[in-house]
C-alpha cells in the first residue's frame, strides 16, 4: 500500500481582488509516495510547494481531486479524525517559527503529549528524541537561547515524538546557513535510514 | 493587564462584602437582637388599660409561662416612687459633686446571671441594694462624656464594688418628695447587656420590697422578658400573647432592623459597583485575549499539526483564562485586604474615640472571598470565551502560513 496517494488535485485560491482571475496553484496533480520513499519536492517560490505539503497533513482540505494518506481519505474524516492523524501518523517540520516561545526545548519536544490521547512513554521517547538530534544539553533551553539549527532539530526532535511513519518538512533548511542546512540533511537522511533500511 | 482589571474588580467585591459585614458587626454590637427573645408588655392603647384590667401580675406570668414554645419569662418592674443619688467626693482622684435622679428596673437575679460578679440578690432593708448598670452605658461614657467633662476613663473592674449613696422617696422636683425618705446606698456589682439603657437594674425583690413599703404598685410588672424554645417559635409565641391582650415591644429591635437594612442596601449598591467593575474587566480580558489569540497565530497553527483538535485549541485559550482570573482574584482579595487593613490603621489613629468604634470595620469571611475569586474566575472565562472560540475556528494552513 502507498503512504500518499494524491489523484487530479486542484487547489484555487479566491482572487486576491474582486475582478482578477482566481489563482489556480495545483492542477491536476497525481502524486504517488510509497512507504520507506525519501521524496523532494522542487519548485519556485510561490508555486505552491507549502500548499501541496498542508494538503498533504491535513491542514487544508478545500481541494478538489482525491487524496489518500496513509489510508485515510482526507476529505471524507471528520475533523478529529484529522487531527488524530496528524498526531499518530505524521510528524511536521517547517521552515520557521516551528517553536513555541514560552516552552523549553524538552517541552516543545512534548507537546503532542497533551492533546489526543498523549503519546506512551512520552517524557522517556522526548530524551530520546533529543538525543537523537544530538541536544540532550539543551532539553532546559528556551527557543530564544537556542540557534537556527538547533531550533529545528527541536523541532524535528517533536515530529518524532510519536514515530509516526509520514514526516512532512516544509523547506527545513530555508532559514539555516548552507553548513547548519547540510547537518539538518543529513540528519533527515539518517533518520529515514534508520527507520527503513 | 487584564489581570489588573479582574483584580480591582474582585478586589472591591471582596472589600465591599467585607464592609458591609464588618458594619453589620457593629449594628449588632450597638443594638443586640436576640432572635429567641420578647419583650412583653401592656398595650399603650387598649380599652382594658383605660378600665384599669390589662395588667401583668403573677398570674399573667404564669399565664406567658404555660404557651407553648415558651422557655422561660421573667417579669421586670420599675421603681414606682421617686429616688435621688447624690455623691460629694472623691471620685477616682477627682473632686466630684453630683446629683442624680435615680431610675430603676428590677430584674430577676437568673436574667443577670455570671454578669454580676457580686451577689445580685435584696439583701433586705438597711442594707447596700445591688446594682447592674448596662456595658453600652460605660461604653457612652467614656467616649462621650468622660472627655467632655474631663473625667477619668473607668473600666468595668475599676467599678465593681462601687458603693454610691441612695436616698428613696426624695426628689429634686420638691413636690414629688414622698413624706418619709430614706437614705441608704447602693453597689455597683456588674455590667450586663440585660440591664435597662434608662438607669440601674436592682433586684426584682429589692424593686418590689421598696415600692411596697412606701405603697406604691408592687404586683404589677412593667413589662416581662419571654425566651421561646427556640427562633422558629417566637411568631408563635408572640401570637398567643396577643391573644393574651398583651403587646410585644420590639422597637430596639426594628432599629437594629432598619440600620441593618439600610447597610445591606449600600453594600448591595457598591456590590454592583463592583460587579460592573469586574464586567469591565471580562470586556477587556476579551479585547486581550483577542489580541493575544491574533498575535499567536502561528502558535496556535503548530498546535493543530501536533494534533490538536479544534476544541483542544478553545481549552488551551479557556486554561490560560482561568489562570489569568485565579491570579486576578488572588490579587483582588490580597488587594481588599491591604486597603482594608491600611483603613483600620487610619481609623485607630486618625478617627475620635467614639462610642462603639470597633477594632476592624472590616470582616473578611470565607465565603466572600471564595465568592471573589470565584467571579473573577468567572469574568476571566466570559471574557475569554469569544477569543477562544475564535481561536478554535483558525484555519490551521492559513495560520502556519501567517
Ligand atoms: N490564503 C491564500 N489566499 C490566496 N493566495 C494564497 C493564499 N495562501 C497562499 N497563497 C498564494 O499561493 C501561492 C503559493 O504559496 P505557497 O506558500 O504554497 O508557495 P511555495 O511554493 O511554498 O513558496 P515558497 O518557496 O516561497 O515557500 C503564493 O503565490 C501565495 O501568495
Ligand atoms: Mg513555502
Amino acid at each position: 500500500m502507498s503512504a500518499i496517494e494524491l489523484r487530479g488535485i486542484t487547489k484555487r485560491y479566491p482572487p486576491r481582488e474582486p475582478g482578477l482571475p482566481q489563482l489556480e496553484l495545483l492542477r491536476g496533480v497525481d502524486l504517488t509516495v510509497h512507504r520507506g520513499e525519501f521524496v523532494a519536492v522542487e519548485g519556485q517560490s510561490g508555486s505552491g510547494k507549502s500548499t501541496l505539503l498542508h494538503l498533504l497533513g491535513g491542514l487544508d482540505r478545500d481541494f478538489d481531486g482525491a487524496a489518500r494518506v496513509l489510508g485515510c481519505d482526507l476529505r471524507a474524516v471528520t475533523d478529529a479524525e484529522l487531527a488524530a492523524l496528524r498526531h499518530t501518523q505524521i510528524g511536521f517540520v517547517f521552515q520557521s517559527f516551528n517553536l513555541l516561545p514560552a516552552l523549553t526545548a524538552l517541552e516543545n519536544v512534548l507537546l503532542p503529549d497533551f492533546f489526543g490521547d498523549g503519546v506512551p512513554d512520552a517524557e522517556r521517547r522526548a530524551r530520546e528524541a533529543l538525543d537523537r538530534v544530538g541536544l540532550s544539553d539543551k532539553a532546559g533551553a528556551r527557543p530564544a537561547a537556542l540557534s537556527g539549527g538547533e531550533r529545528q532539530r527541536v523541532a524535528i526532535a517533536r515530529a518524532l515524538l510519536a514515530r509516526p511513519p509520514l514526516l512532512l518538512a516544509d523547506e527545513p533548511t530555508g532559514n539555516l546557513d548552507a553548513s547548519t542546512g547540510e547537518g539538518v540533511i543529513d540528519l533527515f537522511r539518517q533518520l529515514h535510514w534508520a527507520r527503513w533500511r | 493587564m487584564s489581570a489588573g482589571g479582574v483584580a480591582l474588580g474582585t478586589g472591591c467585591l471582596v472589600f465591599f462584602l467585607a464592609l458591609g459585614a464588618g458594619l453589620q458587626g457593629v449594628v449588632n454590637e450597638v443594638f443586640p437582637v436576640s432572635t429567641r427573645e420578647v419583650e412583653v408588655v401592656v398595650p399603650q392603647l387598649a380599652l382594658g388599660n383605660l378600665l384599669g384590667e390589662q395588667k401583668i401580675d403573677d398570674a399573667t406570668v404564669a399565664k406567658l409561662r404555660a404557651v407553648r414554645g415558651v422557655a422561660a419569662a421573667y417579669p421586670k418592674m420599675q421603681l414606682r416612687i421617686p429616688a435621688v443619688s447624690r455623691y460629694n467626693g472623691l471620685f477616682f482622684g477627682r473632686e466630684v459633686r453630683m446629683g442624680l435622679e435615680v431610675v430603676a428596673t428590677g430584674l430577676m437575679p437568673e436574667l443577670v446571671g455570671p454578669d454580676a460578679r457580686m451577689p445580685f440578690e435584696d439583701h433586705g432593708e438597711g442594707q447596700p441594694v445591688p446594682v447592674v448598670a448596662n456595658r453600652r452605658l460605660l461604653e457612652l461614657y467614656n467616649k462621650v462624656f468622660a472627655p467632655q467633662r474631663n473625667l477619668p476613663r473607668l473600666t468595668e473592674s475599676m467599678l465593681i464594688g462601687f458603693q454610691i449613696p441612695l436616698e428613696l422617696g426624695r426628689s429634686f422636683v420638691t413636690a414629688r418628695t414622698l413624706a418619709n425618705p430614706q437614705e441608704t446606698s447602693m453597689q455597683l456589682v456588674g455590667f450586663s447587656e440585660r440591664a435597662t439603657l434608662a438607669g440601674v437594674s436592682m433586684p426584682l425583690a429589692a424593686i418590689q420590697r421598696i415600692n411596697r413599703k412606701y405603697g406604691a404598685d408592687a404586683d404589677t410588672y412593667s413589662s416581662v422578658l419571654v425566651r421561646a424554645q427556640s427562633a422558629d417559635d417566637v411568631t408563635d409565641v408572640a401570637a398567643a400573647v396577643r391573644k393574651l391582650g398583651l403587646e410585644i415591644d420590639d422597637a430596639e429591635q426594628r432599629y437594629a432592623v432598619q440600620i441593618g437594612a439600610a447597610v445591606e442596601l449600600v453594600t448591595l449598591a457598591l456590590s454592583l459597583l463592583a460587579a460592573l467593575i469586574t464586567g469591565l474587566a471580562a470586556v477587556n480580558t476579551m479585547q486581550a485575549f483577542y489580541a493575544s489569540v491574533r498575535e499567536r497565530t502561528r502558535e496556535i497553527g503548530i498546535l493543530r499539526a501536533v494534533g490538536a483538535t479544534r476544541s483542544d485549541v478553545a481549552a488551551v485559550v479557556l486554561a490560560e483564562a482561568a489562570a489569568t482570573g485565579l491570579a486576578g482574584g488572588v490579587v483582588g482579595v490580597v488587594l481588599a485586604r491591604t486597603v482594608a487593613a491600611l483603613l483600620d490603621r487610619l481609623a485607630r489613629t486618625g478617627l475620635p474615640d467614639f462610642p462603639f468604634k470597633p477594632p476592624t470595620f472590616f470582616s473578611f469571611r470565607a465565603e466572600h472571598v471564595a465568592l471573589g475569586v470565584g467571579v473573577a474566575l468567572l469574568a476571566a472565562l466570559l471574557g475569554a470565551l469569544i477569543p477562544a472560540r475564535a481561536a478554535a475556528r483558525l484555519d490551521p494552513a492559513k495560520a502556519l502560513t501567517e
